[in-house]
């Protein structure tokens, strides 16, 4: 009798891991699914700003889909040092924004063969479809993840599978192949027919990623930040910080020695203040406005534009003068400034 | 069943100020540690706790007694399963 094979997924709960999942488990392999924090999910960046505009919670996909499919499941923490190196100095070059989709996958997948051996699983899957994305689902990137990853051979793409060479589980017999999919390219009717076969109802429309690293506005920041290190005469890096300002707030470069970052909403102005430490504080004083920080070493000129900014961005806007605080640890000053209404200057300003 | 019929705890997080996905990580680390049948209160002020600890036990085939409103935070009582 065939052995019961253990296999690791690797799922976001969309569409495609939903369906990969559902395929596996069809057959009768015990699974466990493993979703990875990085840091730049945006759905995770929506909850964390208090949810949707009309003030609804974005679910959590992986955990609906592992719930639908009653797949225990384990969040794996990967956003640090290792990850945030990869980002800076990808191997394998970016995609069209800030994304090293080939380098992201290797690194996930290095970790999803070490949480393999630990479980004594026989394999990872995917719900990677041949041709889908441009750069990271293309036959030759597919295996230089499943190469550079140690997986070789044990790395199944359940609904390419048939597109694709037999992996080691289904040489073996632990995954019966013809159960496996033929699908390749972007369009998702082959998919949604699939979902309807397997009684898949509810899953998330298809939006081609939930990650910030793939969003232009996003990019620009993203490498603002490591442009400025490298003006500096730094090392171009990145911190978990930066992570957690670059999708927050209005950001400007006043120089690659200071820059603005002002919150936009009051969601915002609260996730700022957790991070005033080693930032100048920036607010207007006697009138409503945002907080905005400052990171850097600016001129006096610098601060008194920085100052500008934030009173152009409050209640006091077309007031002629707005005090405005800049709290520095114990040190106050106050700058009494006139609003920035030179919108061609905010604009280039702005990263 | 209310919050005031809810099992003693044998053991309570406090996840306050951790937002999407560590409070689950958190449970998950906590329940590792209890023995089956014991019940953790999770304290939470992520909003999402409401929708993913029902989801994350049903997965885990752990069972939810209950997730609570209270106050500015939400307390979500888990029993871990007992196979």
């Amino acid at each position: 009798m065939k052995r019961q094979a253990k296999a690791i997924a690797m799922i976001s709960g969309g569409l495609d891991s939903t369906l990969a999942l559902a395929l596996v488990r069809r057959q009768g392999v015990e699974v466990k699914a493993v979703n990875f924090y990085t840091g730049f999910c945006i759905t995770e960046t929506q909850r964390r700003k208090g949810g949707r505009p009309d003030g609804t919670i974005p679910r959590n996909e992986a955990l609906r889909a592992a719930a639908d499919l009653e797949v225990d499941i384990e969040y794996v923490d990967i956003s640090g040092r290792g990850y945030f190196d990869m980002l800076v100095n990808p191997r394998w070059g970016y995609g069209a924004n800030a994304n090293p989709c080939v380098d992201c996958r290797v690194f996930m997948m290095r970790r999803a063969k070490e949480i393999m051996e630990a479980e004594g699983a026989d394999f990872v899957f995917t719900g990677e479809v041949l041709g889908q994305r441009p750069k990271s689902q293309r036959r030759d990137t597919l295996r230089i993840v499943e190469r550079e990853s140690g997986l070789d051979g044990r790395l199944l793409r359940p609904l390419s599978a048939k597109l694709l060479a037999p992996t080691i589980p289904e040489q073996e017999g632990l995954v019966d192949r013809s159960l496996l999919e033929d699908i390749s390219g972007r369009s998702r009717h082959r998919q949604m027919e699939l979902a309807a076969q397997l009684g898949i109802a509810d899953y998330p429309q298809p939006a081609g990623g939930c990650c910030y690293l793939t969003d232009e506005n996003f990019a620009r920041k993203f490498f603002d930040v490591l442009d400025a290190r490298e003006a500096r005469g730094e090392a171009r890096r990145l911190e978990r910080e930066d992570v957690l300002l670059l999708s927050t707030g209005r950001h400007f470069r006043l120089s690659p020695r200071a820059k603005l970052i002002v919150g936009r909403t009051e969601v915002e102005n609260a996730l700022l203040e957790h991070h005033v430490e080693g930032r100048a504080r920036v607010e207007a004083r006697d009138v409503l406005g945002p907080v905005a920080l400052v990171e850097g070493v600016p001129t006096w000129e610098e601060r008194v534009l920085a100052a500008r900014i934030v009173a152009r961005y409050g209640k006091g806007k077309d007031a002629p003068r707005v005090a405005v605080e800049w709290r520095e640890g114990d040190l106050v000053e106050v700058y009494e400034v006139e609003p920035e209404h030179d919108e061609a200057k905010l604009e280039a300003l702005r990263v | 069943m209310p919050l005031e019929d809810m099992p003693l705890p044998a053991r309570t997080i406090d996840t306050s100020g951790q937002l999407c996905p560590f409070p689950i990580v958190e449970t998950a680390r906590a329940v590792k540690g209890l023995d089956a049948g014991a019940v953790l209160l999770v304290i939470a002020t992520d909003p999402g706790i409401a929708t993913d600890m029902p989801m994350w036990c049903k997965a885990t085939r752990n069972e939810h007694l209950g997730t609570f409103r209270d106050g500015t935070a939400w307390k979500s009582f888990v029993r871990k399963q007992t196979r």
